[in-house]
């Protein structure tokens, strides 16, 4: 309407005219391949997300939504208490899990990103640390627990060597850097290929330059690859960082029951347990209130990056 | 393109074998593991090679798994996911891109923002509300009485899957690059929106297509945690891996855990041929989402 109405005042009337129309019927149309989504949207993110919030500051159990009461922050005040078991050892596995596995996974990927740009075959290397992206989590899981065996392949190489047997996932104080492995080991493949591409936008001419200066490999990595990676490393730092806050499939599989004693329970496991173990809606979806927070506080440190980069380069 | 720089790469390919065998062996032990007959597994000290490669394990995990109906589940979970994604992103996505309309920056910024939530926060919320979905499983217009309401069948394994924003975003982007020429020559002959986007518009989508395709097919199919709860009370509706993680929790371990190998290769196989065919489009699809 204040389209054609401003055209109007322009003086162009019969070309407006039938543009205003079409863009009416296009905005129809619009609005009609859009429809799905939004509904989509409306039933399956809007309508759980206000629910999410409404249930963390309530008391509730079973089902009947007649017996909610509004509980204001207790919920909070018990989550959040350093008398009860989520903050410490929970929330705290659930930083080291996800710090840990971040570090290895980004040290790994950015050695092997960058040899493998070295070598011939780069797309069968790559395909190949890419595999466990591919297999299922319960794939990843069991076999992982498998070779964590007494009995297992890892100790069988540990005692061929002379050492004893080591209780990767029964010893409380080996459980959580042995699952922490083994989520860093299935994030590699994924962070090799954002990194490639990271390397390949590097102009080759600095390293030409460099190679006419007498530099080695070594010192061209520390110069010139890595400062020239950063933005593609910090990506991967800060999304595979949100990813090991949330994920707990992986601990589902492994371990069952985020055991032994909460050796390997995180936030997201404990809420989890607290809701459809217990029947706790409340006190899980504050916790899962708490987890989001940090999580949206590091995603939006993400993007006032990646804003700030964008106006250094402009 | 390649970059040879100081001779012969020793050391790189040093690191690159060594790790390329940490990534393998996990799965080798796997296939091994899969054809260990009862007395060989869980026996110290530790062998990689079974004695015989017979296939009693893969026999025994049909048995004991229905490995039929659990594998009927995860193609008819994962086809409609992959076809909903594809048709809504494909939709939304030249909505955004090609067509002018009042609310589209918004529609947009509120697509991206949707990324941003994490599926944790609305797992409790969404299971509630498919216990209450209206007119399902019993359930009266209000959605009380019934039992177990939407959760009671496969329809709830499909539906919060159906839509994904990073699909829409993923379609949008590519669509913006196609030219505006093509589509107003279509206009000029008659052409409606629908059939723009039927006849000229996706056919040009293909690459993404099959990006995005690939992408939501082993994600669907590898899904556990949700099928996990709703499966819970409702075993007719496991897939292959909630099914397959089930069967070790019951029986003997040291029985039991060859068989699950067996179920477990079976079951990342057609994931694997799948990603094997396509692998191009599935890197172009990670690469993609990592440089926004």
């Amino acid at each position: 309407m204040t389209a054609t109405q401003s055209a109007l005042r322009a003086g162009a009337v019969p070309v407006t005219a039938t543009r205003g129309g079409r863009l009416h019927r296009e905005g129809r149309a619009a609005y009609l391949f859009l429809a799905p989504t939004l509904v989509f949207f409306c039933v399956f993110l809007i309508l759980p997300f206000i629910f999410a919030i409404v249930l963390a500051f309530s008391d509730w159990g079973g089902f009947d939504l007649g017996t909610i009461h509004w509980a204001g922050i207790a919920n909070f005040r018990e989550v959040l208490s350093f008398d009860g078991s989520f903050v410490k050892p929970i929330l705290v596995n659930t930083l080291l899990f996800a710090f840990g596995s971040v570090l290895l996974a980004t040290f790994g990927s950015v050695l092997v990103a960058y040899c493998i740009d070295r070598l011939s075959f780069q797309r069968f290397w790559r395909v190949l640390y890419f595999l466990p992206v591919v297999a299922t989590v319960v794939a990843i899981g069991n076999v992982w627990k498998m070779m964590y065996q007494p009995a297992g392949l890892i100790n069988g190489v540990l005692n061929k060597l002379g050492v004893n047997s080591v209780g990767f996932l029964s010893d409380a104080s080996y459980a959580l850097p042995s699952v922490t492995i083994v989520h860093a080991w299935a994030s590699i493949g994924g962070a090799v290929l954002i990194l490639t591409a990271g390397l390949k936008a590097i102009p080759e001419m600095y390293y030409e330059a460099a190679e006419v200066d007498g530099a080695g490999a070594w010192q061209m990595f520390w110069s010139i690859t890595l400062p020239l990676l950063r933005p593609a490393l910090l990506f991967v730092l800060i999304t595979q960082f949100i990813g090991g806050l949330q994920s707990f499939a992986l601990i589902i599989v492994m371990t069952g029951d985020g055991g032994p004693v909460n050796a390997t329970n995180v936030a997201a496991f404990e809420m989890y347990q607290r809701a459809f173990k217990f029947g706790a809606w409340g006190t899980a979806s504050a916790m899962a209130m708490v987890l989001f927070v940090i999580i949206l506080v590091i995603t939006l440190l993400q993007l006032w990056i990646a804003r700030r980069r964008g106006e250094e380069t402009s | 393109m390649r970059r040879r720089r100081g001779g012969f790469p020793w050391f790189a390919y040093l690191i690159v074998v060594l790790g390329a065998v940490a990534m393998v062996m996990p799965f080798l032990d796997m296939v091994m593991s899969s054809f260990k007959g009862p007395g060989e597994y869980g026996v110290i000290p530790y062998k990689l090679l079974p004695s015989s490669f017979n296939l009693d394990n893969y026999r025994e995990a049909f048995s004991q798994l229905e490995l039929f109906r659990l594998f009927r589940n995860s193609v008819i979970v994962t086809i409609s996911v992959t076809v909903s994604v594809l048709i809504t992103s494909s939709l939304a996505g030249y909505a955004l891109a090609k067509l002018r309309f009042r609310g589209r920056a918004v529609i947009f910024r509120f697509i991206l923002a949707t990324m941003m939530l994490p599926p944790f926060l609305l797992l409790i919320p969404t299971f509630l509300i498919m216990l209450n979905w209206p007119l399902a499983g019993g359930n009266d217009i209000l959605g009380r009485g019934g039992d177990g309401g939407l959760a009671t069948s496969l329809i709830s394994l499909i539906l919060p899957f159906a839509v994904s924003g990073f699909g829409i975003f993923l379609m949008r982007q590519f669509m913006v690059s196609l030219p505006d020429e093509m589509l107003e020559a279509a206009k000029i002959d008659g052409a409606n929106q629908w059939q723009i986007w039927r006849l000229i518009v996706l056919p040009q989508t293909k690459p993404v297509a099959i990006t995005l395709g690939l992408i939501t097919f082993i994600g669907a199919w590898n899904e556990y945690i949700w099928t996990l709860l709703i499966s819970s009370s409702d075993p007719d509706l496991q897939t292959l891996p909630v099914g397959i993680q089930l069967l070790q929790s019951f029986l003997d371990p040291d029985r039991t855990m060859p068989i699950v190998m067996a179920g477990l290769v079976l079951s990342t196989l057609p994931v694997l041929v799948v990603f094997l065919l396509f692998q191009k489009y599935y890197v172009r699809g990670v690469v993609l989402s990592g440089l926004k």
